[in-house]
């Protein structure tokens, strides 16, 4: 599975300043050594600083009379989504996606976005480049 | 009498009103002579490390080139007398990470609006140059006043540590050379392996230099240089480069100060995250 690239772009962005920016949290919760893929319906996509969100609802395909279970996937800023082409409306509850992750280390079912596809099939925003 | 007395005062009123005219017309043309000699920085920048970034912050191949360039060039190198303090600030980091991995050390605030230079960082950059002053101001909410009409720094008993310190500038041809003085007496500094930085106190002869200009339409150029005679045993020079932005034509406030304790979404509880909605 590739890796993809990613750095921690807060820690960079402070070189040398009085004080961080944006040190809300690390990147570092994700795994970017993996890469989960999650097949589900949109709960909600949360446009909202510093991140957006989208909420996913995954069934588990080998349980499918379970309950699916919600997922978190954590973007970028709205400044920074829509100019990537994502809109506050871009995905509504019940739009059926996939969405490929960088999962959280501590194993609870979050992830960093990586790639979005819509449910027309096609490409959302944009993907994190594979690592070569 | 009485009749000379509003005479003359008619007159000199008028003669004053004619006097103020002129002294304004005169400085108007010098002013707009002026503001002919700038060069025009007018349009949207960003830190070109983070064209082509991803949904997920993740840097383009090309922009982490850049980064891992840049950080190199600004590594510091401690004074022997100040060294031990730059151990202690990267010890407490390491206990501090250990105790939870993803919430930043107490030395670090969670989300306020950049400090100084405030331009290496994500968000988009607008200059306002004027004869007496270049403005920078950027969607996360800074704005960095450089006053460029001659003026001197304030004299030391005039000036405290702010976030934003003191700028003065002028114009060296297209070149803008700005000197800064009195921000917060500290600076962070990356270890590429960390996943927070460090901020490490320094002395109050913290000083910065920038140069800035244009070099193409589509490309801006800010070399920095950092000295801190007592701290520092070598000066820290590096530059940076904006690039034209060119998908969108305003400033949208990326509210990045209203992100703090109350509105953080980590860690996750319960396992998910927690969410705010504003």
């Amino acid at each position: 599975m590739s890796r993809v690239l990613n750095y921690t772009l807060f820690s960079i962005a402070v070189l040398l300043t009085a004080s961080s920016a944006r040190a809300h949290h690390s990147h570092a919760m994700f795994d970017t050594t993996k890469q989960v893929t999650l097949v589900g319906t949109v709960k909600e996509l949360q446009w909202m600083n510093p991140h957006c969100w989208i909420q996913v609802l995954v069934p588990d395909p080998n349980h499918p009379e379970a309950a699916p279970v919600e997922w978190g996937v954590e973007m970028d800023s709205p400044l920074a989504m829509f100019r990537r082409g994502w809109r506050p409306d871009t995905l509504k509850a019940g739009d059926k996606i996939t969405v490929v992750v960088n999962p959280l280390r501590d194993g609870q079912t979050g992830g960093q976005v990586v790639s979005v596809t819509g449910p027309d099939g096609k490409p959302i925003g944009r993907a994190a480049v594979a690592e070569k | 009498m009485m009749i000379r007395q509003i005479t003359a005062a008619v007159t000199a009123t008028v003669l004053g009103g004619c006097l103020y005219v002129a002294q304004a017309q005169n400085s108007s043309k010098e002013r707009i002579e002026a503001f002919a000699k700038l060069p025009d920085w007018s349009g949207l920048w960003e830190w070109d490390i983070l064209v082509g970034q991803a949904d997920g912050q993740q840097l383009s191949p090309e922009g982490l080139s850049k980064v891992k360039a840049l950080l190199e060039a600004m590594r510091p190198t401690f004074s022997a007398s100040w060294q031990p303090k730059y151990d202690q600030a990267m010890k407490a980091l390491d206990a501090a990470v250990a105790a939870d991995p993803n919430r930043p050390p107490a030395t670090q605030q969670p989300c306020v609006i950049p400090p100084f230079p405030a331009t290496y960082l994500p968000g988009i950059y607008e200059w306002r140059v004027t004869p007496e002053e270049t403005t920078l101001i950027s969607t996360l909410g800074s704005v960095r006043h450089i006053y460029t009409d001659g003026r001197s720094h304030p004299p030391k008993n005039e000036l405290w540590p702010t976030r934003m310190g003191d700028s003065v500038g002028r114009w060296e041809s297209d070149t803008l050379v700005v000197d800064t003085v009195a921000t917060k007496p500290e600076i962070t500094v990356i270890e590429f392996a960390k996943p927070f930085p460090v901020t490490v106190p320094m002395s109050d002869q913290l000083h910065f230099v920038e140069r800035i200009r244009m070099v193409n339409h589509n490309e801006m150029q800010i070399q920095f240089t950092t000295e801190d005679p007592v701290a520092l045993a070598q000066r820290i020079q590096a530059a940076i480069t904006y690039a034209r932005v060119t998908d969108i034509n305003r400033m949208i406030d990326d509210e990045f100060a209203d992100c703090g304790p109350g509105t953080d979404r980590n860690p996750v509880v319960n396992g998910r995250f927690t969410t705010v909605v504003h």
